[in-house]
């Protein structure tokens, strides 16, 4: 079997595949040694000694298997799309969603927020009339909900999590408890417990709950029917002791110092142990090769290179039985469009999304112990669901235990603007500092984005890297049901910050990127990094790129896994139930070759030269 | 005569309001003097010291600390060759980088090399004074350990002036 894409995607089907006896090629695009802790040790320097220190300020840049960043969005003008970066901006809206292109993927950057999606967001179409509805339930998926969360290593309490509809399994536990909240959270909540919200005619109580997180906390002795969990820390070559737990360095993004947040490379440890896989890194997947008479996948070229600077490389063509493209949503619908393979349905690159983040940020009175903690333990859950989504988008708000880092660079620009603008020094200096920083609270409402097909992938010619692979074009704007949402969004943090006696200081820029403006309010939105829905499952070849295994409709040994096959995504960051697919595709592939015997036995070698 | 690094301690400790026990501790102090030295070069550091020094003796020799405060405002902070140079310098203890100095001054002073903005060295980001300040860890470094978020902080108390 071949892969493409060493993220959590591919590391799992590769995982679940090899030990079934299967034998699996992992093509990582960008670079990787093994699993060794000096290399990651090298991306935690990097992190220290990086000026800016955004989410890929780890990872080196690699012109061979570029990574968008956060500051490459700039204004799109109509009929000016802004190609000056890796990914070609079409507009109207510049996203500044990023991807990691490193051994083991965007795990290495996320944040590691596991909720589960909710029954609801499984059937939009038929609950709410808006978007698609999956051709799978929430109740099919939770198994594989378990699985996956056994397989991140998630810490989080059933009884915070039992709520709009989700449900578990009679006696199911998390494999670990879960993580505390942080001092802010109780702050707020203190302020906002009980607040009574009316939308659409039903009345919500609002409180702050506990985000379940892939990190280590401590083992739930109840778990697995009392067999309880082993956390999995750092992953070495040699031994080493350390991630087992949090530790709160509040630094999940852009990277975990001790590997206590789940990474893939996790798993990729676990699959290369079974002697059945094996990792080529710097080797770009650029092209998808199909049999002209059985439309089966044949084989994958791609183009190796040593430097990742220097476009020097060779070129291969990859063979197996089955093909598996674990790239992103993005980079698997750049694959097959480079390769001419557009989806019987027309819809490959379609539909793309991503949540929708509205920043809101105030001081609260009093010092409330910000920048402690995992990036985020709570926020507010309680506007997920409900009957007001037939009128407008849902959300979920995050409580950030990093201030207002994200929404104007906090702490680096309040010292800048304390000693440089505000002429502060000595003792005032770090009063300011104390007062004006550790009472920091940052909202983030993240805002579901429902499918459009005009939100989409593209390549084209004209715009390809050093490589000769064509880059994505990506065209993006938000409906208005989100822009409602957004604008509900708004008002509610308006009433959070009144709750809690705290200063509003929120301000759009109308120069920003990303500023956008509804029903005459300005806005600056920004992506999430949950990127999807560029090749949707559905129930039809006709409206959907793959079944509800993940398998393309055209292609029967080709499978396009991850958040690309999620024809919703509701208010869940999607990690969790791109992973829970990924475990369900892993067993129907395991199934389907055992049971296809038809399948043409490939040459020895899994790979030959082209 | 004291020392130049003495002189950098006893300036930084009245810009931070951290004790020169505290800002010997981070271990960066001569690091910061070196880049400092490097980059606005010997005169410029020499003086805004020596400044330091005076407004400190003119505020000791008439009993009213005040004085230091105004003086160093007058004959440093605003000075438009010593100010950005001072404010680089509390800046680099707070977070250990090394901010690019203003156009301005570059224009009238003239360019320096390797005047960019940099983190002075990974450690001087570990060391950066204003997590300290804050009760709160360096993003990524000397954590605190598990569930210590869900107390209040411990924001140390100011040095007495």
């Amino acid at each position: 079997m071949v892969v493409v894409g060493s993220g959590i995607s591919g590391s799992i089907i590769a995982n679940e595949l090899s030990r079934a006896g299967k034998t699996v090629l992992i093509l990582e695009a960008g670079p990787g040694t093994d699993s060794s802790l000096v290399e990651y040790e090298a991306f935690l320097t990097r992190f220290y000694d990086a000026a800016v220190k955004d989410n890929q300020s780890p990872y080196a840049p690699n012109p061979n298997a570029a990574m968008p960043r956060s500051s490459d969005a700039v204004r799109i003008w109509p009929g000016q799309p802004d190609s000056s970066t890796y990914l070609v901006r079409n507009g109207p809206l510049a996203t500044d969603s990023t991807y990691t292109r490193v051994l083991g993927g965007t795990t290495l950057h996320w944040e590691g927020k596991t909720p589960r999606m909710m029954p609801d967001d499984f059937r939009t179409r038929s609950a709410y009339g808006v978007g698609l509805d999956w051709p799978l339930t929430y109740t099919e998926l939770s198994p594989h909900y378990a699985q996956a969360e056994r397989e991140l290593g998630v810490s989080g309490d059933v009884e915070t999590q039992t709520f709009g509809g989700i449900t578990f399994e009679p006696g199911y536990v998390y494999p670990m408890r879960g993580l505390p909240l942080s001092y802010l959270d109780t702050v707020v909540a203190k302020g906002i417990d009980g607040t009574a919200v009316e939308l659409a005619g039903e009345r919500y109580e609002l409180r702050v709950r506990p985000f379940p997180q892939a990190r280590n906390g401590i083992p739930n002795p109840d778990y697995d029917d009392g067999r309880g969990f082993v956390p999995v820390g750092a992953v070495s070559t040699n031994q080493v002791e350390e991630g087992g737990r949090c530790q709160g360095n509040n630094n999940c993004v852009p990277l975990c110092p001790v590997q206590a947040k789940y990474n893939a490379r996790k798993t990729l440890a676990k699959a290369l142990q079974t002697g059945c896989v094996d990792i080529l890194v710097q080797t770009v997947a650029s092209k998808v090769i199909l049999d002209p008479v059985t439309g089966r996948v044949s084989g994958i070229e791609v183009k190796a290179y040593e430097d990742p600077v220097s476009p020097r490389h060779t070129t291969w063509t990859m063979r197996g039985h089955v093909f598996v493209l674990a790239a992103n949503a993005i980079e698997n619908a750049r694959l097959m469009l480079a390769s001419g393979l557009g989806s019987s349905s027309g819809l490959m690159g379609r539909n793309l999304m991503d949540h929708a983040y509205l920043l809101s940020w105030g001081l609260l009175p009093e010092v409330a112990g910000t920048f402690r903690g995992t990036n985020c333990t709570g926020g507010i859950s309680d506007l997920r669901t409900g009957a007001f989504r037939r009128q407008q988008a849902a959300f979920a708000v995050d409580i950030h235990n990093d201030g207002w880092a994200w929404a104007v660079g906090s702490p680096y620009s309040d010292l800048i603007q304390m000693v440089d603008q505000e002429n502060l020094f000595g003792a005032r200096l770090r009063n300011a500092l104390q007062s004006r920083i550790s009472s920091q609270l940052q909202l983030a409402f993240i805002i579901e984005v429902p499918p459009s097909e005009s939100n989409r992938v593209t390549v084209d010619p004209a715009y390809t890297d050093q490589l000769g692979n064509m880059r994505p074009v990506i065209s993006y704007t938000l409906p208005d049901y989100t822009m409602r949402g957004a604008s509900y969004a708004r008002q509610l943090a308006r009433r959070v910050f009144q709750c809690l006696d705290a200063a509003d200081h929120t301000s759009y820029d109308p120069e920003d990127s990303q500023y956008v403006t509804y029903e005459g309010q300005g806005y600056v939105i920004r992506g999430g990094n949950h990127l999807a829905g560029t090749h949707i499952m559905g129930t039809s070849p006709a409206t959907s790129v793959v079944d509800d295994r993940q398998r393309s409709w055209d292609h029967k040994n080709l499978y396009l896994v991850g958040g690309g096959s999620m024809p919703t995504i509701g208010t869940s960051n999607i990690t969790l139930t791109l992973a829970a697919l990924c475990f369900r595709s892993a067993r129907h592939i395991i199934q389907q070759l055992r049971a296809d015997a038809s399948l043409t036995l490939p040459p020895d070698a899994p790979s030959d030269a082209a | 005569m004291t020392t130049r690094l003495e002189r950098f301690l006893a300036f930084s400790a009245d810009a931070t309001a951290f004790t020169r026990f505290e800002l010997q501790g981070t271990g960066q102090a001569r690091e910061y003097l070196d880049t400092v030295v490097r980059i606005a070069g010997d005169t410029i550091v020499d003086r805004l010291l020596d400044l330091h020094l005076h407004a400190k003796a003119v505020a000791a020799a008439s009993g009213n600390s005040a004085i230091m405060e105004h003086l160093l405002r007058r004959d440093v902070l605003s000075d438009p060759r010593l100010g950005p140079v001072a404010r680089n310098i509390v800046k680099m203890w707070f977070v250990g980088i090394w901010y690019e100095l203003p156009r301005e001054w570059t224009e009238a002073f003239g360019a320096r090399e390797g005047d960019v903005t940099f983190v002075v060295s990974g450690t001087a980001y570990a060391e950066g004074l204003l997590w300290r300040a804050i009760g709160a860890n360096p993003p990524g470094a000397k954590a605190p350990g598990y569930g210590s978020w869900a107390l209040p902080p411990h924001i140390p108390a100011l040095a007495a002036h």
